[in-house]
């Protein structure tokens, strides 16, 4: 007999029993997953044996300690650059308002991984104000910027709460703002500040100013070139089509390359264009290709249905493409995004085959120059993946966090 | 042509076809169809797999284009007038047998998205419309959820909710509850009774023969694109007169 309306509503059963027995079930569920496991943590620990040797007993960390703020500016500062004047705290202008913004979107969002990610870098930076660095090589200026963020953060976090700055649109226009005022500050040459010429930029910074400049328009210009590409005008899409093939299929080295030749041809003579915004052009062309056939694959994903359904409430075509298929199109290939973002990122470090310094080469150069570090490159290259796999670990993240807040797979 | 769109001669009949017919490539679809629709009435349209039913209702607000013949709506022909269409569009509600939800959105925003941006409703405005809708549905509480949390007979609901959102004069219907288990069909269908009732113009594609019965003022009954019998529900289960009808109705009746 069926019980169902008298039946006690239990509680569920518990999950696991305890550490121990996910262990059995997980590590030891059969013989041979018990022999795997125990011949995968061998392996694991000889593997971190050797590694941790290495890196606290025999590596020579010396070289990383001595290129120390160059990894983030490159030859920003140096005499040749910035001559007569200490331009160091350009850069850090842009971090705090970076900072700050961070501040603002966490206000907004009240997201947690926006939260996150807004202490981490306020702390992260903070934390380099307590490098064990003399005051002749790192001064209290320079430290006391780096403290800033965190009181920054602060700030940012009060200017999304209780002023107009308080909804996510505005606070994308303020990012805008506040990057192109970076740019500006970097190259300097009004109120007295000296100007810096583009090609002494280096180090992190350019690869974050080329990969952030690079995502930023990639995504509208990606976007258009895939809904061209779907365009019922015949020539709008044969330029679309002929646009992304080309792109692709050139390596984006050799883009990079001709970018110092075929790019001038775009504009008009004695045009002010200089080496890096060249490359960024090329960047972001480049990116902007792959980034539309991402976003066709996801338009071509979507139920016919969808469309229909819309168009049959009175949408237009463009709000229909605008409200229904390309968020659920761009939300659908969000990891492909990421992973084209993350290969971007690494991407810029291609600069130095048009003379900049990034980060990888400032390194290089660094060796090159002296030679008695030449020994212990190895730490030095260790440690530059280290930061790329920092930066793009945080990417990989924050889209995994994205998929999940907007239901990717769910619903 | 910037004329105005030539008027129905029957101003009483909301919907008009004369002699419309539709190919897929060479594939003739819809052959010949001649009818109208008068305000407030319910028809249901019936027949066998492939005969040109969704293909029918479709033509109604150019979801398909028809090739031959007219189609008026409200007195506006169906022409590629971008503005006719979308004007018609608009006035003309529609809920697919496979609901069709969009499903990055919440409930409450499928409901009010086309009222806000087409109708160009103020929010609040458009949410109280919406929640009213959801009342009267019957699911009031799923306003915050998204469809795929929601049961099949629930997303059909808000299916006609959201097309109700736009206070269409016509309601098509293409197999609402195909798609459904029997107890999901059972509230679908209330919830068009209730319709029926408040006077709305419905086309309905559908196999419920208890439904018609009881809703429809007239039955269609198409085969192989064409309109091979229509009339008043008794007259067409007891009484049919051509024979493709006779076998049709046989063999969803012993099904
Ligand atoms: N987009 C299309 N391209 C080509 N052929 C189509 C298309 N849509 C429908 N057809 C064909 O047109 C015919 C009529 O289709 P329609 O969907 O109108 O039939 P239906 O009566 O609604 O059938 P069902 O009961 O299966 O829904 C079918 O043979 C179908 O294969
Ligand atoms: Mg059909």
């Amino acid at each position: 007999m069926a019980q169902t309306v008298n039946a006690p509503t239990l509680p569920p059963p518990p999950l696991s029993a305890g550490a121990l027995g996910w262990a059995r079930e997980n590590l030891f569920g059969s013989r041979l997953s018990g022999a795997l496991t125990l011949v995968s943590a061998a392996a694991i620990a000889v593997g971190l044996w050797f590694s941790l040797a290495w890196i606290f007993f025999s590596a020579d960390w010396e070289v990383i300690v001595k290129l120390g703020g160059r990894f983030v500016i490159g030859q920003y500062n140096a005499e040749t650059s910035c001559p007569g004047q200490n331009c160091f705290w350009r850069p850090q202008a842009g971090l705090l308002m970076a900072t700050a913004l961070l501040g603002v979107f966490w206000a907004i969002t009240a997201s947690v991984s926006v939260k996150r990610a807004a202490f981490a870098v306020a702390l992260t930076s903070a934390a380099f104000a307590f490098l064990p660095y003399s005051l002749n090589e790192m001064g209290w200026d320079v430290r006391l910027l780096l403290l800033a963020n965190v009181p920054a953060l602060g700030a940012g976090w009060a200017i999304g709460r209780h002023t107009p700055l308080n909804t996510p649109s505005r606070a994308i226009i303020a990012s805008v703002g506040a990057f192109l005022l970076t740019l500006l500050l970097l190259r300097g040459g009004f109120l007295g500040l000296e100007p810096v010429v583009v090609e002494k930029w280096g180090g992190l910074m350019l690869n974050i100013l080329l990969a952030l400049t690079g995502i930023v328009f990639s995504f509208p210009l990606g976007v258009g070139l895939a809904l061209g590409r779907r365009s019922n005008l015949p020539v709008l899409k044969l330029l679309c089509v002929f646009f992304i093939e080309v792109m692709r299929g050139m390596p984006l080295i050799t883009l990079l390359f001709m970018s110092q030749v075929l790019v001038p041809l775009a504009f008009p003579e004695n045009f002010p264009l200089n080496s890096v915004t060249r490359a960024a052009i090329v960047i972001i062309l480049f990116s902007a290709a792959y980034m539309a056939e991402n976003v066709r694959g996801g338009l071509q994903s979507l139920h016919p249905g969808q469309a229909q359904a819309s168009r049959a409430l009175g949408l237009a075509a463009w709000q229909t493409t605008l409200f229904i298929s390309l968020p659920q199109a761009i939300r659908n290939v969000i990891p492909a995004l990421a992973n084209q973002f993350i290969a971007l990122f690494k991407d810029t470090s291609l600069v130095y085959i048009i003379a900049m310094l990034d980060i990888v080469q400032i390194g290089r150069a660094f060796i090159q120059g002296n030679t008695e570090y030449l020994l212990h490159a190895r730490e030095l290259f260790i440690f530059i993946a280290v930061v790329f796999w920092v930066f793009t670990y945080a990417m990989s993240y924050f889209s995994k966090r994205l998929e999940t807040h907007l239901g990717v797979g769910q619903r | 042509m910037t004329t105005a769109p030539e008027e129905t001669p029957a101003s009483d009949d909301i919907i008009v076809f004369k002699d419309v017919h539709k190919w897929f490539g060479s594939f003739h679809v819809l052959r010949g169809i001649t009818t109208s629709v008068r305000r407030g009435e319910k028809v249901v349209i019936m027949g066998p797999s492939g005969s040109g039913k969704s293909t029918f209702i479709r033509a109604v607000n150019r979801l398909e284009e028809h090739q031959r013949g007219q189609i008026f709506v409200d007195g506006v022909e169906m022409t590629n007038d971008v503005r006719h269409i979308d004007a018609i569009r608009r006035d003309v509600g529609m809920v697919f047998q496979s609901f069709n939800l969009f499903p990055h959105l919440s409930v409450i925003n499928n409901i009010t998205l086309a009222p806000i941006k087409v109708r160009k409703l103020p929010r609040r405005e458009a949410e109280q419309a919406a929640r009213a809708l959801l009342e009267r549905v019957g699911i009031p509480e799923q306003a915050e959820k998204y469809p795929a949390e929601l049961s099949g007979g629930q997303q059909q609901r808000v299916a006609i909710a959201r097309a109700l959102a736009m206070q269409p004069n016509v309601m098509l219907f293409d197999e609402p509850t195909s798609a459904l288990d029997p107890e999901m069909i059972r509230e679908v269908l209330d919830v068009m009774r209730e319709l029926a009732r408040s006077g709305m113009t419905m086309m309905i594609v559908t196999h419920e023969i208890g439904f018609a019965r009881e809703a429809a003022d007239r039955v269609i009954f198409m085969d192989e694109g064409t309109i091979v019998e229509e009339g008043p529900p008794k007259e067409f289960f007891i009484n049919p007169k051509e024979e493709r009808t006779k076998l049709f109705l046989h063999q969803i009746l012993t099904h």
